[in-house]
């Protein structure tokens, strides 16, 4: 068994001509919270896209336990203990808070397939200790008051909370945040960090994109800066911060960076 | 007890009270709107939960029809004995039909399943394997009987579609509180955070298609036994077309939505009669003001249906 959760060994994703991602290795160890950062269009969110299963690298390994699962269809990858958030929040806008919460205990679930249609004491079980659970994480994230409320209707801040709720439902063992904190005001970003270290703390491990560098450099023990698609260093908060190689990569590209 | 259940239970009264305000005449009304609301239903399971664009329910609905009629009349099985191969056949030919084409788009299945239900018209028609009776369908279909009695009567016709409907909105309560049900809600509204959340896109799809086709099926059997006869002409396209109509029109996912565009569609023109041919007027002219106006429907579902343990803060 490797000591390593996740690791990526040289990645490649093309989109016709375009080289989104140019082997890339990088290796995230149990319990950390990993970073990646690099300038837009980087490469950032189609490395999640890979390891999630939303597109498969033409070249490389995504090793989870050792074990090499790229090309995993998405659901598996859900399966496997691996959950997401979007960078553009993708939240079931016209349901409620508790069930957006909800479908993260879709794959804790121990519905049979015919409780679909025939209820039996263990389906009314099930249902309640879920619910149950959902009534956990809206209290953990402060959401309980929005219980009913759609998840659309609510201000972008608190989306933000509900689509890590609704991830973290699903009690993963590597938790994936493309830039939690974008369009977050100063308040409601340092309330997510305080959030993000409140779930290692229950010992997931995180990998996160963010351009907040405030952010990264706080709560990131580890972190591999891409650009191009292609690996520029990595290293601790500090290393990465005087490395000459990253500034020159976010000068170089300033202006189109928000 | 929730809104949704609140108007199950004052529908089921009001339904199984009106027989005994009713005459033979009006019992057959009755009859015809508790099958078709099982139809109705049964399409909104598809298209309303898991939003596949399906427009050839009227095939399940058929397909179940001449199970019975056909088991029961070319081959001597009684009526109760159909109920059974009227529900699974159906299931298993939505199943291994739309299993290749589940993964496509909308507009894509939707093209798809209006072909399907052509081509069961067809088989129907051409009398293949010389047992669907070609353009005239089957006569003569039996009662059911039971126990020694004969259910001939207008009467046990309507509380054997009653209970139909009864077991039909049992089973969609059962669905919309698990997790197979809030799958297809996930799926419908957004399928790639739906995925992301370990949900099989195609697993759910086809069991809503599974479930949407039995419960259609099961209503075909007890409409072949309420005319005692089938013929194809009810299981065309525009049946089709219509039943996909009802659940946009009332209200996708929306139980007293889809009712409403019941009644509007298959019992209105049947108290009026002498306006039938103006049925399909009124009902484009509703269609199109719908959509225009009320784009989620007439009445439009309502999530937030959670227990109330979890209520306990403000709105
Ligand atoms: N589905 C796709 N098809 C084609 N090109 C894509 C696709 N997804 C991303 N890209 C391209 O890949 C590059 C990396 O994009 P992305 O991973 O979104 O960057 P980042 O998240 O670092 O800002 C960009 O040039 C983008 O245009
Ligand atoms: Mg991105």
């Amino acid at each position: 068994m490797s000591q390593y959760l996740l690791e990526i060994k040289n990645v490649s994703k093309f989109f016709s001509g375009l080289t989104a991602i140019d082997a890339l290795n990088l290796k995230v160890k149990k319990g950390q919270i990993y970073g990646i950062i690099g300038p837009n269009g980087a490469g950032k969110t189609t490395l999640f896209n890979c390891i999630t299963g939303i597109y498969t690298p033409e070249e490389g390994e995504i090793l989870w336990h050792g074990k090499d699962i790229k090309g995993t269809a998405p659901h598996k990858i859900a399966g496997l203990g691996i959950l997401r958030t979007f960078q553009t929040i993708r939240l079931f806008a016209e349901m409620s808070v508790a069930e957006n919460i909800m479908s993260g205990r879709h794959i804790k679930s121990k519905q049979k397939w015919y409780n679909g249609i025939i209820p039996t004491p263990a389906y009314y079980k099930d249902e309640k200790y879920n619910w149950g659970k959902v009534g956990e994480y809206m209290e953990l994230f402060g959401l309980s008051e929005y219980a009913t409320t759609p998840a659309g209707d609510l201000s972008y801040g608190v989306q933000r909370k509900i689509e890590m709720a609704r991830a973290l439902a699903a009690e993963p063992e590597l938790l994936i945040l493309d830039e939690p904190a974008a369009g977050l005001n100063e308040n409601e970003t340092k309330e997510l960090a305080d959030i993000i270290k409140k779930v290692q703390a229950m010992g997931v491990t995180i990998m996160m994109i963010e351009h907040d560098m405030d952010m990264i450099m706080s709560l990131c023990e580890y972190m591999t800066v891409i650009n191009f698609g292609a690996w520029i260093c990595d290293g601790v908060a500090a290393d990465v911060q005087d490395n000459p190689a990253v500034i020159e990569a976010y000068i170089g590209s300033e202006d189109e960076d928000e | 007890m929730n809104k949704t259940t609140i108007i199950s239970l004052g529908f089921l009264l009001v339904m199984g009270v009106f027989p005994f305000f009713a005459d033979s005449a009006w019992l057959a009304v009755g009859t015809t709107f508790l099958v078709f609301s099982v139809v109705a239903f049964s399409q909104d399971i598809i298209l309303g939960r898991a939003g596949a664009f399906h427009m050839g329910h009227a095939a399940f609905f058929g397909l179940g029809a001449y199970t019975t009629a056909i088991l029961n009349t070319h081959f001597g099985w009684p009526i109760l004995a159909t109920w059974a191969p009227a529900v699974i056949i159906p299931m298993v030919v939505a199943l291994i039909t739309t299993a290749p084409i589940i993964h496509l788009r909308g507009d894509y299945l939707l093209v798809t399943t209006i072909g399907i239900n052509i081509i069961f018209l067809q088989v129907l028609e051409n009398d293949l394997f010389g047992i669907t009776g070609g353009p005239n369908g089957i006569f003569g279909i039996d009662v059911v009987k039971i126990f020694g009695y004969e259910l001939f009567e207008q009467i046990h016709m309507y509380f054997m579609a009653f209970i139909l409907l009864g077991i039909t909105l049992f089973i969609m309560k059962t669905l919309d509180g698990s997790k197979f049900g809030r799958a297809m809600f996930y799926i419908n509204k957004d399928d790639v955070a739906a995925q992301s959340m370990g949900i099989d896109l195609r697993y759910y799809k086809l069991y809503a298609f599974a479930i949407g086709a039995g419960l259609a099926g099961a209503a075909g059997s007890m409409f072949a036994v309420q005319y005692s006869a089938v013929s194809p002409e009810a299981f065309d396209v525009l049946q089709s077309i219509m039943f996909f109509t009802i659940v946009l029109v009332g209200g996708s996912a929306s139980l007293p939505g889809v009712l409403l565009g019941t009644f509007v569609m298959f019992v209105l023109p049947e108290i009026f009669r002498e306006f039938e041919t103006a049925r399909y007027l009124v009902f484009g002219l509703a269609m199109i003001l719908t959509m225009i106006l009320r784009p989620r429907g007439i009445w439009p579902a309502k999530f937030g249906n959670i227990p109330a343990f979890l209520k306990k803060g403000k709105k």
